[in-house]
């Protein structure tokens, strides 16, 4: 009795054994190992099926990290104001065009009246300056002319809060500002135009057909959306003689730390708003920006980028999934016969899918990778002459969404694989 | 006490003694060919199959046969009937329980061998035991004992086309054997052969089966069913004859 049982107690084993996965990692590694043969040996055929996923890839990675290099550059060089600095103005930058042509009305210029009230009144801060622009103007050394030079007239204590710095010579001081002296600072454009190989200091160059003495040369700053060192620094006050008698000005408060900046912008727009008799419901009629304020502005900006850069990108990404798609239903109809032999040797249903996918997730993967190596190439390009910092999360967003796509639009190829009738796949002769 | 809790296990019918590898008990196949046709392929096959025996199933084509291997082989459930392989009432399993019982106890040798062509001969030997999940270091000796058993373990890095139509079969034999299983179903395995490596690869089924394998050759050829020691010949979808030949 008991030897006739013995196959009978074979069968509980059955049930558990179908069920486990034991077998899970050595099918995924020989699934493995089929994807990148398949790479392999159709190398044009895999290249074409991944260009979508590749294209897709690299364009998410190349936006992302111009996005991310100018990011950078923004606040490294045009957002920085100088640390802690806010500046007051007639108009807040961040305005949009139907604001701004409403306080064309309603907002009165920022006159030296008010720099000298702000100055005399506030209390606590590291610096204050003002400074006057006009732009566009024509500078001439000995025949040589520069166009388009940035001219503005400026306090002394302006160089502590802005970007320049001084290189050679010295930045204006109170004496020139006190006695309207006819000096100038210039930026290292004027040097590299007029002064190649010469001392620019104690030379004499026109502004406007005005002379101005070199007094100091400004360190390079370098180009945001054009040259930052085609300048020209003069007295606030010679500036006021010269050329314009009552500027619109742009005063820069500087405080010793962010906590205090705040403290200072309060004070400061609680002192205009009483000299300019603001009523209390009504909004300030002039502007008081931050470097933050222009971060705002410009992250809107590439918000929108973004937005439509993710969109385009979705679209490369279906593309190249259904191109996916489409070669592994041509690749399970090529390889009916293989699939039959596979199940006749005990390939269950799971094992035919997991092979199906993870090969369309492998052969996405190497589109993937293939994108971020090609992104990394375009992006060094791009910072050649522009600028652009792959950002690590691009690049594993990039790999992930490829392999993502290739698992998504594997599922439907794989399981019709795996729905085979072995019989009739073993008929299919190849 | 055993039988007792065999039976309940397999309801009305008991299961066979230990030593029956294959019982099938009145197995029908029918095919629907729509417009209310039917065309049995099988109508009512009885038989029965000892450990170690070396039997060959013949029939002309159309016969049913093929069918019947398919069945036999775990490929395809019979539309009615019962069917036990050592042990196991298996006619009524799910596809993933027979590709288990497929993957374990049953090795395939088929007429055109049905190798992966991209695979070294030991890459093929070795996928019944890549999917029974056992591990790589043991399913590399496994299938190199098989491919030696065969006398292939020198060309075991070639690729089936680069090995000859006797040497492909041997893959093949060696790729039946590696999971130990139950019976070696080989069908018509000398059609695509000449007659030479033919009788080379009916020597090679000799001596498994002297090794103590049970062996089903589906044939339609009498020199090669002559091998066998048993022939059940299967004629319109019924066993004709089964006649004890050695």
């Amino acid at each position: 009795m008991a030897v006739l049982s013995e196959p009978q107690a074979l069968l509980p084993k059955l049930s558990p054994r179908v069920r486990r996965r034991s077998g899970f990692w050595g099918t995924s590694r020989e699934a493995f190992w089929i994807a990148l043969e398949t790479l392999r040996t159709h190398k044009l055929r895999s290249f074409l099926t991944l260009l979508g996923v590749v294209i897709a890839t690299t364009t998410l990675i190349v936006v992302m990290s111009v996005i991310n290099g100018m990011n950078l550059y923004i606040a490294d060089h045009f957002a920085n104001l100088g640390s802690n600095v806010f500046i007051v103005t007639q108009m807040d930058w961040t305005m949009s065009w139907e604001e701004m042509l409403k306080a064309q009305r309603r907002n009165k210029s920022i006159r030296i009246e008010d720099f000298e009230f702000l100055r005399d009144n506030i209390h606590g801060y590291k610096n204050i300056g003002a400074q006057a622009g006009m732009g566009a103007v024509d500078v001439k050394y000995k025949g040589h002319t520069l166009r388009e030079v940035g001219v503005s007239g400026r306090t002394p204590s302006m160089i502590d809060i802005g970007q320049a710095k001084v290189e050679s010579g010295r930045y204006l001081n109170d004496t020139d500002y006190a006695h309207e002296s006819m000096v100038c600072f210039i930026g290292q454009d004027l040097v590299s135009e007029f002064f190649a190989g010469l001392d620019p200091l104690d030379k004499d160059i026109k502004v406007s057909g005005i002379p101005f003495r070199v007094i100091g040369v400004a360190a390079r700053i370098g180009s945001t959306f054009g040259s930052q060192d085609k300048f020209v620094h003069i007295p606030l006050t010679t500036f006021r003689k010269i050329f314009m008698p009552r500027p619109n000005l742009a005063v820069s408060v500087q405080a010793w730390d962010a906590q205090q900046m705040m403290v200072l912008e309060d004070a400061v727009r609680a002192l205009m708003r009483a000299r300019r008799h603001v009523p209390y419901h009504e909004s300030d009629t002039f502007g008081i920006n931050a470097s933050e304020t222009i971060m705002g502005i410009w992250h809107q900006l590439t918000a929108t980028f973004f937005a439509v850069t993710v969109g385009i990108v979705s679209v490369f990404m279906v593309v190249g999934g259904i191109v996916i798609m489409n070669i592994m239903l041509a690749s399970v109809t090529e390889r009916t016969h293989e699939i039959g032999i596979r199940k006749s040797l005990g390939a269950r249903r799971s094992d035919i899918l997991m092979q199906f996918i993870i090969e369309a997730s492998v052969m996405a993967l190497a589109g993937g990778v293939a994108g971020v190596v090609l992104a990394f190439l375009i992006s060094k390009l791009v910072d050649m002459f522009f600028t652009a910092s792959v950002p690590m999360s691009a690049v594993l967003v990039g790999l992930f969404l490829s392999t993502a796509v290739g698992l998504f639009f594997g599922i439907y190829p794989a399981s019709k694989a795996a729905n085979l009738d072995p019989i009739e796949a073993l008929r299919m002769e190849t | 006490m055993g039988t007792q809790v065999a039976s309940s296990s397999t309801q009305e019918i008991p299961a066979p003694p230990v030593g029956v590898m294959i019982r099938t008990e009145n197995l029908w196949k029918t095919y629907d060919m729509g417009e209310a046709i039917a065309v049995h392929a099988l109508s009512g096959v009885t038989f029965e199959l000892e450990r170690g025996e070396y039997v060959a199933i013949m029939g002309p084509s159309g016969s049913g046969k093929s069918t019947l291997m398919n069945l036999i082989g775990c490929l395809d459930t019979p539309t009615s009937g019962k069917y036990w392989l050592n042990g196991r009432l298996v006619s009524e399993l799910s596809d993933d329980e027979l590709a288990y019982i497929r993957n374990k106890e049953i090795g395939f040798v088929f007429q055109t061998f049905n190798l992966l062509s991209r695979a070294s001969a030991l890459h093929n030997v070795e996928l019944p035991l890549v999917y029974s999940g056992i591990p790589a270091r043991e399913r590399l000796a496994r299938a190199q004992d098989a491919l030696r058993k065969v006398d292939l373990i020198e060309r075991m890095h070639h690729k089936p086309n680069e090995l000859s139509g006797g040497q492909r079969q041997r893959v093949a034999i060696a790729r039946a054997l590696v999971n130990d299983p139950s019976i070696i179903l080989a069908d018509e395995p000398t059609g695509n052969l000449d007659s030479a490596t033919g009788e080379e690869i009916m020597g090679v089924f000799e001596r498994l089966y002297e090794s103590g394998n049970t062996i089903v050759l589906v044939t339609h050829e009498h020199d090669i069913a002559a091998h066998a020691h048993r022939i059940i010949h299967v004629r319109d979808g019924k066993i004709e004859r089964d006649e004890t030949v050695k």
